[in-house]
């Protein structure tokens, strides 16, 4: 079921907040393509997809009844996401600095090609040039959020979300070379 | 025409030709950034990274994690069975030591009364 109204939203979380299944299911199947996105431009890594996708929903099943305000259960997920995206990223820099040989076998990078268009080849080029708390800022934004969901997320101001914004969009344009593979 | 122009028409004719097809299309895609279509390629290419039956192996997954003990209760078992063994060590500890001293004590008595048996025996160089 894709939650068309916030109110059809608030009522499918408050049953997942009382264990219902279905409910959980549904939820699961609405927003599944929405984190896959999510996790994928965060990570840039389509081996990482399902497990963090996994992850991050597991984490929405087990702590969907402390969710005080049901209307806001997208940008609550989306913010899982992004923490869950981050830490799996701070663990991977950690593993690099602990097991330096393990680098060239974890960032085997999708041969051009791999994923669909020279568009979309660009975009993960350039997406990987940017920090990971700019890639979130911009999926963020790509996923409907608001200015000020996406300050409350990051626990911060609207302005300074606009202005890190504006450079985030600076420096995709920048790296932003659909034919930089050939 | 004059040689002078001719070498810069040369030049040009050179200069673009290293220009590949389509690259006025490209300098624009370039200028304008990536477009919502290419993110929406973006993300269908994620969805397509999730295999069938994606929802039922979260609940279930999510089922199993909650079977497994919190880390709160794995701790508090952790303490509550170092609690046990500790005090296990101590009443263990203490019974041997009461053991020991109601051995030694015995010993101590039983030296006691030798001794004063030895006392009160009548001298054999005597008689």
């Amino acid at each position: 079921m894709e939650p068309s109204s916030t109110t059809a939203l608030a009522d499918l979380v408050r049953r997942a907040q009382k264990g219902d299944e279905n409910a959980q299911h549904e939820l699961i199947m609405a927003y599944q393509h929405r984190v896959a996105g999510f996790v994928y431009a965060m990570t840039n890594r389509s081996d990482y997809v399902e497990d963090l996708s996994q992850q991050i929903f597991i984490k929405m099943v087990r702590a969907v009844d402390r969710l005080q305000a049901p209307a806001q259960f997208e940008s609550w997920l989306f913010r899982l996401a992004r923490n869950t995206c981050i830490d799996q990223l701070r663990r991977q820099k950690l593993r690099r600095i602990f097991l330096p040989f393990g680098e060239e076998h974890e960032n085997i990078p999708e041969p051009a090609g791999a994923v669909d268009t020279e568009e979309l080849d660009a975009l993960r080029h350039a997406l990987a040039q940017l920090r990971p708390q700019d890639r979130a800022l911009l999926a963020l934004v790509q996923e409907g959020r608001s200015h000020a969901e996406i300050a409350e997320t990051l626990g911060t101001t609207v302005a300074a979300v606009k202005a890190r914004l504006h450079r985030a969009r600076e420096h995709l344009r920048e790296h932003y070379q659909p034919d930089h593979e050939n | 025409m004059k040689t002078e122009d001719q070498a810069w028409r040369d030049l040009q004719a050179h200069a673009s030709a290293q220009l590949r097809a389509g690259f006025a299309d490209r300098a624009l895609r370039a200028a304008r950034g990536p477009q919502d279509a290419t993110w929406r390629q973006l993300n269908a290419h994620a969805a397509r990274q999730l295999r069938p039956g994606f929802a039922e192996r979260v609940l279930r997954a999510a089922r199993a994690v909650a079977e497994v003990p919190s880390l709160s209760s794995q701790f508090a078992l952790s303490a509550a069975t170092a609690v046990l063994c500790l005090a296990a060590v101590i009443f263990v500890q203490d019974r041997s030591a009461q053991l020991a001293d109601e051995r030694n004590l015995a010993d101590w008595e039983r030296i006691v009364l030798s001794a004063r048996d030895a006392q009160d025996a009548p001298d054999n160089d005597s008689i």
